[in-house]
């Protein structure tokens, strides 16, 4: 399969130019005949909304906007992050994902770890995700996960546990920290996740990150692919804008847990069981 | 101390947030006051790479004749840099003032020159039909070594997550000449006088200081125990303390359910 990680500078708040800019580049993906396009957290509406969220919120099953992106999709599977606000939930935006393929809306994640702190503020605008799903995409069974998600690293557990062979995480990382490097320090970060969660869960780890600067916030860019094994496949550009593609064999999942059998001996009971234990005695 | 720096990568980033911020407002033109000095020696080598040389304006604004060395080095710079550069004299206006309302104090003078030179500034943002380009640095924002609505103002602040020692580097990446570098840095209001000798130590010291406070969250005790002297870190907490209100918009006294500055939020750069 072939994946296109689209590390784009969305406008922000305003819906319209951003949802041509996926336009655009689904059509370079389709002429590289690309089967996964990856788009950033919250490509659809930039990242600093604030008070913008609910301005730019949609429901995807109905906004013609969404159903633009959801029409080009056919032969193409694409990860898109928007601002939901759905019609069972009116007044609720969440920062959400969603997976469409072939002209299908497959699955939406709503982000569950909202940071908040520091220079985030996410759950002052946003309501918080409450699950994490796999779902069955075309190329295998899949994990979605925005940003923070990633790195409580419980949620790939769970994607994991429910039989993912491909983690998908979209994010608008900051980069901080400038000790040196060609790339901001916290790039490490994203990477040693990805990797370790790419050698110990056997699976595809796709991470598309943005580009550009929001109120004086640089995003780090430097998406990547880590294949089964922590073995690394693409690296996008830190900073810059960058669509990079690459190819990835499913078929390695296989092989790495034919190698490595911490799939076979996983023991979510247990671990359900404890954490069961664990929840419980905190709520006595 | 604060981390060496890698030049190149920083300045992409600062070349990338000020083209960003200059085409999000679709201005192609930046100015900013060059005092001969190295901050906006900088400021302006980062903005004539991001918007090219002739999109940027240098406005040397002397006090008549008190500098002559760093007005000449400004217009070396401009010159080499391939800028555009202009000389206004602030002594007419400052005089005529303070001959009206005279004060034994230098630092209110100084004050007034900073405030005259924002007020040049801002008018020839006007004229130019272009956006003013801060220089003031991480230091000098922390420990609050500057002029408040003079040279804090600015439309943005390439600069500001800088540490004095991390531009002395980025300085030196960029090539900026010697005669710039090794001088004293001074605010140049009035005749001999220099930042370290205001502040009472040496730029080294108070970074270390600072980034202890800063970057490390170190408390008083742990910053003394790192190896900073005790008297040294007491005046750069007591400045750093003091000069808060430079650093943030004046509160609004909140009245109703929703307010400017409190919880009406919205981006800086929303969709222009």
């Amino acid at each position: 399969m072939k994946i296109a990680l689209a590390q784009i500078v969305p406008k922000l708040g305003d819906v319209d130019a951003n949802v041509d800019m996926h336009l655009d580049i689904l059509e370079k993906a389709r002429k590289e005949k690309a089967d996964l396009v990856v788009f950033p957290e919250l490509g659809l509406t930039g990242y600093t909304l604030k008070d913008l969220a609910e301005e730019v919120a949609l429901d995807p099953a109905s906004d013609p906007r969404f159903r633009r992106i959801v029409a080009r999709s056919k032969g193409l599977s694409v990860v898109v992050g928007f601002v939901e606000e759905g019609p069972a939930d009116r007044g609720l935006f969440y920062n959400a994902a969603a997976f469409i393929a072939d002209g299908k809306i497959i699955h939406v994640h709503r982000k569950v770890f909202l940071p908040t702190g520091g220079i985030f503020e996410e759950a002052k605008f946003f309501a918080q995700g409450q699950d994490f799903r796999t779902f069955r995409a075309p190329f295998g069974r899949t994990g979605l996960l925005i940003c923070r998600d990633f790195l409580q690293y419980g949620s790939s557990y769970v994607h994991y546990a429910s039989g993912a062979d491909v983690i998908i995480c979209i994010s608008a990382a900051p980069g901080r920290g400038i000790a040196g490097g060609d790339a901001f320090e916290t790039s490490r970060m994203w990477e040693l996740m990805g990797e370790a969660v790419s050698y110990f869960s056997t699976v595809f780890v796709i991470y598309a990150n943005r580009a550009g600067s929001e109120d004086g916030v640089t995003f780090a860019g430097g998406s990547f692919v880590f294949a089964p094994g922590g073995r690394l496949i693409t690296r996008a550009s830190s900073v810059d804008p960058d669509l990079v593609f690459c190819r990835a064999d499913l078929s390695a999942v296989r092989e790495a847990r034919r190698k490595w059998l911490f799939k076979r001996d996983e023991k979510p009971e247990v671990i359900w069981r404890s954490l069961e234990r664990i929840v419980r005695a905190s709520e006595d | 101390m604060p981390p060496k720096i890698n030049g190149a990568f920083v300045e992409k980033v600062l070349v990338a947030f000020i083209r960003d911020e200059f085409s999000r407002c679709g201005c192609g033109k930046g100015l900013l006051g060059l005092s001969g000095g190295l901050d906006s020696a900088v400021c302006a080598a980062l903005a004539a790479r991001a918007l090219g040389p002739r999109n940027v304006l240098g406005l040397i604004l002397p006090y008549g004749t008190a500098f002559p060395e760093d007005v000449r080095h400004a217009a070396a710079f401009a010159g080499r840099l391939g800028i555009r550069y202009e000389t206004v004299d602030i002594a007419p206006q400052i005089d005529l003032y303070f001959s009206a309302h005279p004060t034994k104090s230098r630092v209110q003078r100084g004050n007034k020159m900073a405030r005259e030179r924002m007020a040049i500034l801002y008018d020839y943002s006007v004229r130019e039909g272009g956006l003013i380009l801060g220089t003031s640095n991480k230091t000098e924002l922390l420990i609050g070594y500057g002029t408040i609505h003079g040279d804090m103002a600015c439309a943005i602040n390439p600069m500001g997550d800088l540490y004095k020692t991390q531009v002395r580097e980025l300085a030196a990446y960029l090539g900026i000449p010697a005669a710039i570098r090794k001088k004293a840095p001074t605010a140049g209001l009035w005749p001999g006088q220099t930042d370290e000798g205001d502040i009472g130590f040496a730029y080294d010291e108070v970074d270390a200081i600072l980034c202890a406070l800063v970057e490390g969250r170190g408390s008083r005790r742990e910053i003394i125990e790192a190896g900073n002297a005790p008297a040294a870190v007491d005046r750069v907490l007591r400045m750093v303390r003091a000069s808060g209100f430079k650093r943030m918009m004046p509160p609004i006294a909140k009245l109703s359910i929703r307010s400017v500055g409190h919880d009406f939020l919205y981006p800086y750069d929303r969709g222009r």
